[in-house]
């Protein structure tokens, strides 16, 4: 009895070791390739290092100053630009989403109007963007969005929608309305029972809705690719037109890059750990 | 204006306000409440569908010289969805979506399945393993395209790691072999997405009841017993809602194969996004892009609609469950 649960034991470490060794392979070997000076970025399979030898910040220099001592080319365009994009469209798409979201979500919870809302927000995620994307560049190109923060913005406010709808709408659904009702008795209007009582209610959720839509903001490829050109595209769109342009593949610049682009929703995706599949699942499951 | 004279009443008022005013008010606020959504919805739903439908019956490009709005001059009626389904080229981008959706989200499911039962109870280590498993799902996923890229480098770790075990010398050039490709682009999407998939699981077999899990121990169940008589029936609308979630995101592939390999060799990996993306700023078929659009469009919305049927009946199948237990308690 006691061996087999050693055993067992054993064998759960086993496996559940593997699996994180597997889970952070590609992210350790990206992060190391970040300090690794040009000479390292690619060589014989058999001189092949996982750490850096000559550890560098090289890299980084490179991606923001636009050149660095060793690295033989120079780029005009540096990400600094891409970053404050990235930032600033994430950030404005998020409190988009939000605000229009966590009151949607508070009508539709409180005072039972748009009953096909939901679904309708809903649908906004089904469809491949791609395939929809052909109106929305017609649109965007006639009211002069293409390649601005306010269109990216815009456009990250909406895809977002239905996460933060549909979680503060589950979050509002668990909140007791005897509170909100005594409030209305001692003569509140409903408005302000949404804003000094309910709302101070639901501060924590409210938090983690705002911190999973900029993940969701902050992760986007695909409709930075499509509605930007040249001012204000994102970093993950930075950091693959930086291969095209240059001879060769800029493996450390472009590790330097993901890494800056891949520390904000993991960090921030740990914060939020206990509600991670509460935003996942739309709310539909509650850990 | 009015707004401000019914406040204003009910200062001079505030306890004899009748019931009738609050109610009219409160729909009035959630009507008001609702009004942006709706509004965003109108924007980015109904108008661009409308003129989704018009181009999609013309010939209409971005090359043609002419506003969208003029498109009804290369008027075609149903040519681009005649197209729609003569085109060899999309059938197999379509194809191979599904392909890549039906080996990748069984595999994501049964990785992720195994994982949680892992976890079910506690042992040392348990919440730091939690959090690297959750790692990859929150990496960017156009940069795991990008690391997935460098690992399948033919001078990358990965053939390094199988030149180690084979002690030989592997130099497989991965993402320049059709086959290969698919198999790195799998090997992406598994690595990105099985921890999602572990996280539900676990979040649904951790709301099993406890006491039918010791109830059912005491009777003398096995862990496998009590995995199929218990567990897997309680999870039936975590299960469901996992592999939905799973399928939809599966089926809007872009990021990861357009970093990674472009659809490429050839089109060894050209999921239905990419051709679109192709057709869109290679072929600048924006009408015929239209049609393909509106078409996954309408599949998509008749399986959602099923699906959602689906899914309230499985809902009711669980919560019809829900006396037959409480009975058995008691007796």
């Amino acid at each position: 009895m006691n061996r087999s649960k050693v055993f067992l034991g054993a064998g759960r470490y086993l496996f559940v070791g593997f699996a994180s060794v597997i889970a952070l392979v590609p992210v350790v070997w990206m992060a190391t390739m970040a300090f690794k000076p040009r000479e390292e970025w690619t060589s014989g399979i058999d001189q092949l290092s996982w750490l850096p030898k000559n550890p560098t910040l090289d890299n980084f220099t490179f991606i923001f100053t636009g050149h660095a001592p060793n690295l033989l080319v120079a780029i005009d365009r540096v990400a600094v630009g891409p970053a404050i994009s990235s930032l600033v469209c994430a950030t404005l798409g998020t409190i988009i989403a939000v605000v229009v979201g966590t009151l949607a979500a508070y009508g539709v919870s409180r005072f039972k109007v748009g009953q096909n809302l939901p679904l309708s927000i809903l649908q906004l995620r089904l469809f491949p963007p791609l395939a929809v994307m052909i109106p929305v560049m017609i649109m965007w190109a006639y009211l002069n969005l293409i390649d601005t923060w306010w269109g990216l913005s815009l456009i990250y406010g909406i895809v977002t929608l239905p996460f933060s709808f549909w979680l503060m709408m589950t979050f509002f659904d668990d909140v007791p309305r005897e509170i909100e009702e005594a409030a209305l008795v001692e003569g509140c209007t409903p408005w302000i029972v949404f804003l000094r009582v309910t709302l101070p209610m639901v501060k924590a959720p409210l938090a983690t809705t705002i911190l999973f839509v900029f993940i969701l903001n902050w992760s986007d490829y695909a409709i930075a690719l499509l509605l930007t050109r040249k001012d204000w595209i994102t970093i993950p769109v930075f950091m693959n037109a930086l291969s095209t342009a240059m001879t060769g593949q800029m493996y450390g610049a472009k590790a330097a890059l993901g890494l800056i682009a891949a520390i904000p929703p993991v960090v921030l995706g740990i914060l939020i750990q206990k509600y991670l599949v509460r935003g996942l699942t739309f709310g539909a499951l509650k850990q | 204006m009015n707004v401000a004279i019914t406040e204003h009443r009910g200062e001079a008022l505030p306890v004899a306000r009748p019931t009738i005013n609050l109610a009219a008010q409160s729909r009035r606020l959630g009507t008001l409440m609702i009004l942006p959504a709706q509004l965003l919805l109108l924007f980015i739903v109904v108008f661009p569908l409308l003129m989704q439908i018009y181009i999609s019956l013309t010939y209409w490009g971005p090359t043609d010289g002419v506003s969208w709005i003029y498109a009804y001059q290369s008027l075609n009626l149903f040519d681009n969805y005649v197209t729609f389904f003569t085109d060899g080229d999309l059938w197999a981008a379509i194809a191979r979506t599904l392909f890549i959706m039906v080996v990748a989200v069984p595999l994501e499911f049964l990785l992720g399945l195994g994982l949680a039962t892992l976890f079910v109870d506690s042992f040392p280590g348990r919440r730091i393993f939690y959090s690297i498993l959750l790692t990859p799902m929150m990496v960017v996923p156009a940069v795991a395209g990008y690391m997935f890229y460098m690992l399948f480098q033919s001078n990358g770790p990965v053939n390094q790691i199988l030149s180690f075990l084979s002690n030989s010398n592997v130099e497989l050039v991965w993402l320049s072999v059709p086959h290969l490709a698919l198999v790195a682009v799998i090997a992406a999407d598994v690595w990105q997405w099985t921890p999602l998939v572990f996280l539900i699981l676990l979040a649904g077999i951790l709301a099993v009841p406890e006491d039918q899990l010791k109830a059912a121990m005491m009777l003398g169940a096995s862990w496998p017993q009590r995995f199929r008589r218990i567990i897997l029936p309680r999870m039936r609308t975590v299960i469901i809602i996992v592999l939905v979630l799973r399928l939809v995101e599966a089926f809007k592939l872009f990021d990861v194969m357009f970093v990674m390999t472009r659809g490429g060799p050839g089109t060894a990996t050209e999921t239905i996004s990419l051709y679109i993306y192709k057709q869109t700023f290679n072929g600048l078929e924006w009408s015929y892009v239209a049609a393909i659009g509106l078409t996954l469009l309408v599949i998509l919305s008749v399986l959602a609609v099923a699906g959602m049927r689906f899914m309230k009946h499985e809902i009711e199948i669980e919560k019809a469950m829900e006396p037959k237990t409480v009975e058995e308690k008691t007796t």
